[in-house]
């Protein structure tokens, strides 16, 4: 539970700590002032860091064995419904351009469908799969004339 | 006024093409605003892509309609199975569910959309005398004034994120920092981009908006998957009755204006206000002690100021593109894609616009009274919608928003990355509107920012260019030493009354 929350500021603070590297590493502005493209993003990077130590310091008073929701996050069984359900969308993401839209979201709608909905309802988590996925191929490539891969 | 381009206004609203999209926005926005864990700003975000290729008025029409939809729906769920749709609809289960468990759910139903749509209009005629006024001063707004107005509406954000100062600076700074990734626009030098080209033009907003609302809502619904409740089919008589219409009128015509001029400050939206106009009406009320076990004016108080709040919300995205609400914020991204630029020359130049779009939202409301009493019965089946076949479509169409807005998959990447970031910030407790806010107007405040420094010679300066800014700075300090005011009348009320604690 504690590394859940502790895991935002120390995020924040970590990417604070990049986002400085990266400023520094801006190319100076060829017209004006050539320091203009850093000063906005500099204010911001001293913002995080600052209250991402504001908060983690914050984080002593907070009675974090109230908060349900971390409870409920915590446990394995969730993380393991929230991690696969991730990697489905992971999956999805790397195989949408090559195998096409109609046929990544069937697999993709499909393995979701079957694994929250469990085999037993198969009839319904294909039906379900294959008019969505037909449908919404449908509308947008030939109602809304947007390409679809 | 020009009472010629009201009648225009009403006459576009009122054309065959545009009330059929009232009426789907309406359908849609109430069935996704019934369905538990979806609210307006999610509704929109998934429902972006139906506008492509659309009239730029039509698809206004279909986007407000699923808002307020989606606010009527909300409380739907809220009453019939205690669970609320989003933040706006908890008021709604206080005395909407206890009337359901005295067999009173279709009553409930009925009141709370006469509620609304009173709420609705009262609000829709302060948008009429408050919209064009505020659009008119906004006219005198340059540089300096925009990025005070910037920092007002960030500070009041954050300010309303009671308790999470710390967090909704920090959560307003994050999306800051986003807003900064591409191509500066007023040096060329590319910013943060990781050579990836499909960064230049920076990250679309809408991606992290349907990453944070949607994506992140589902996976956050993960946790009780199993355990999705059902209504019961026997809601009794839908009309309520004249004892009831009795006891709620005060009630709907004293939250109505709380809801509104709540709606209009940047981040309150509907939460606040009806949860401040259920506080008002329960403290102002002789029966206290029914309050929470199903007092009628305890469900129609919160519903006016809701369905106020959403209208009142609009005025400040329309007429400085300052999004009031995680759902305008949505809004406001979808409208600048369509082609439509909110802030005050929107009044000026596509006055049409406007008033249809003022004309749509009173008929709207209409509708959907129409539709949340006469199809009460259906409505409730949609609740019977199993929530493993729900969440799995809910992604589909956010990955297929996502792709639709720039044709890349690097968007699925950053959605993905936004709804773990929106599933971590929402059970941590970090407020999400800075965020979104930030990430909106983060680029426009930039090149104020660096646009006023060179005119006024010095970032510190612009405090002072002019009375609008410093007034300006004056409710900045205001909004932030808000919290600190409560905290302090809070423990003088505690000092003077400890007995009561």
């Amino acid at each position: 539970m504690y590394i859940i929350r502790l895991s935002l500021p120390v995020l924040f603070i970590v990417a604070s700590l990049i986002y400085a590297i990266m400023i520094f590493q801006l190319q100076p502005a060829m017209l004006g002032e050539p320091n203009a493209p850093r000063y906005f993003p500099l204010i911001i990077c001293t913002g995080i860091l600052i209250f991402s130590i504001v908060d983690l310091i914050n984080m002593r008073k907070e009675n974090i064995r109230q908060n349900e929701d971390l409870e409920m996050l915590s446990r394995k069984s969730t993380l393991k419904v929230v991690g696969i359900v991730l990697g489905f969308c992971l999956v999805y993401t790397l195989i949408f351009e090559h195998l096409g839209f109609l046929i990544s979201t069937i697999l993709f709608l499909g393995a979701l469908l079957f694994y929250l909905n469990g085999l037993k309802h198969w009839i319904l988590n294909l039906s379900v799969t294959i008019i969505t996925a037909f449908t919404t191929w449908y509308t947008f490539s030939f109602l809304l004339e947007i390409s679809l891969p | 006024m020009d009472f010629s381009i009201i009648i225009d206004g009403l006459y576009t609203a009122l054309q065959p093409i545009n009330l059929m999209w009232l009426v789907i926005g309406a359908i849609l926005g109430t069935i996704v605003g019934i369905l538990p864990g979806l609210g307006p700003a999610t509704g929109i975000a998934v429902l972006i892509p139906l506008t492509f290729g659309m009239e730029p008025i039509s698809a206004l029409i279909l986007m407000a309609a699923i808002y307020y939809g989606a606010l009527f729906g909300g409380s739907r769920s809220s009453i019939l199975i205690n669970t609320p749709g989003d933040g706006s609809s908890i008021a709604a289960t206080f005395d909407g569910y206890p009337m359901t468990k005295k067999g009173q759910a279709g009553q409930a139903m009925s009141i709370a959309a006469i509620a609304s749509l009173i709420g609705g209009v009262m609000a829709i005629f302060g948008f009429i005398f408050l919209a064009i006024p505020l659009a008119q001063f906004a006219l005198n707004f340059g540089p300096a004034e925009y990025v005070m107005l910037f920092i007002f509406a960030l500070s009041a954000v954050v300010a309303l994120s009671m308790g999470n100062i710390a967090k909704g600076f920090l959560t307003m700074f994050i999306g800051l920092g986003i807003s900064t990734i591409g191509v500066d626009l007023q040096s060329g030098v590319h910013r943060f981009t990781l050579d990836v080209p499909h960064l230049t033009d920076g990250i679309d907003f809408i991606v992290i908006i349907i990453g944070i609302y949607a994506l992140g809502e589902v996976l956050y619904n993960m946790f009780n998957i199993n355990k999705a409740k059902k209504p019961d089919q026997n809601i009794g008589s839908k009309w309520f009755t004249k004892e009831q219409w009795k006891k709620s009128l005060a009630p709907i015509l004293r939250s109505g204006p709380i809801g509104f001029f709540l709606g209009i400050l940047p981040g309150s939206g509907g939460t606040i206000s009806s949860l401040l106009a259920y506080s008002t009406q329960k403290q102002i009320a002789k029966n206290k002690e029914e309050y929470g076990k199903g007092a009628v004016e305890g469900l129609v108080a919160p519903e006016s100021a809701n369905s106020s709040a959403a209208v009142g919300s609009m005025i400040p995205m329309l007429t400085m593109a300052i999004p009031g609400s995680g759902a305008t914020a949505v809004m406001l991204g979808a409208l600048i894609m369509i082609g439509i630029q909110p802030g005050p020359l929107l009044f000026e130049n596509s006055p049409d616009l406007v008033w249809t779009l003022i004309n749509s939202m009173f008929i709207g409301n209409i509708i959907l009274v129409i539709i949340n009493i006469a199809m009460v019965g259906m409505l409730v089946k949609v609740l019977h919608t199993p929530p493993k076949v729900l969440y799995p479509l809910v992604l589909v169409l956010s990955f297929l928003g996502a792709y639709t807005l720039g044709y890349s998959t690097v968007d699925f990447y950053i959605l993905i990355l936004a709804g773990v970031l929106g599933l971590l910030l929402r059970v941590l407790n970090y407020p999400v509107v800075p965020l979104i806010l930030a990430l909106i107007v983060g680029n426009d405040m930039e090149q104020n920012f660096m646009r006023a420094t060179v005119i006024y010679d010095g970032p510190v300066s612009i405090l002072f260019a002019s009375p609008i800014t410093i007034g300006l700075a004056l409710l900045t300090i205001l909004s932030l030493s808000y919290p600190l005011i409560i905290k302090l009348l809070g423990r003088r009320k505690k000092k003077d009354h400890p007995m009561t604690m």
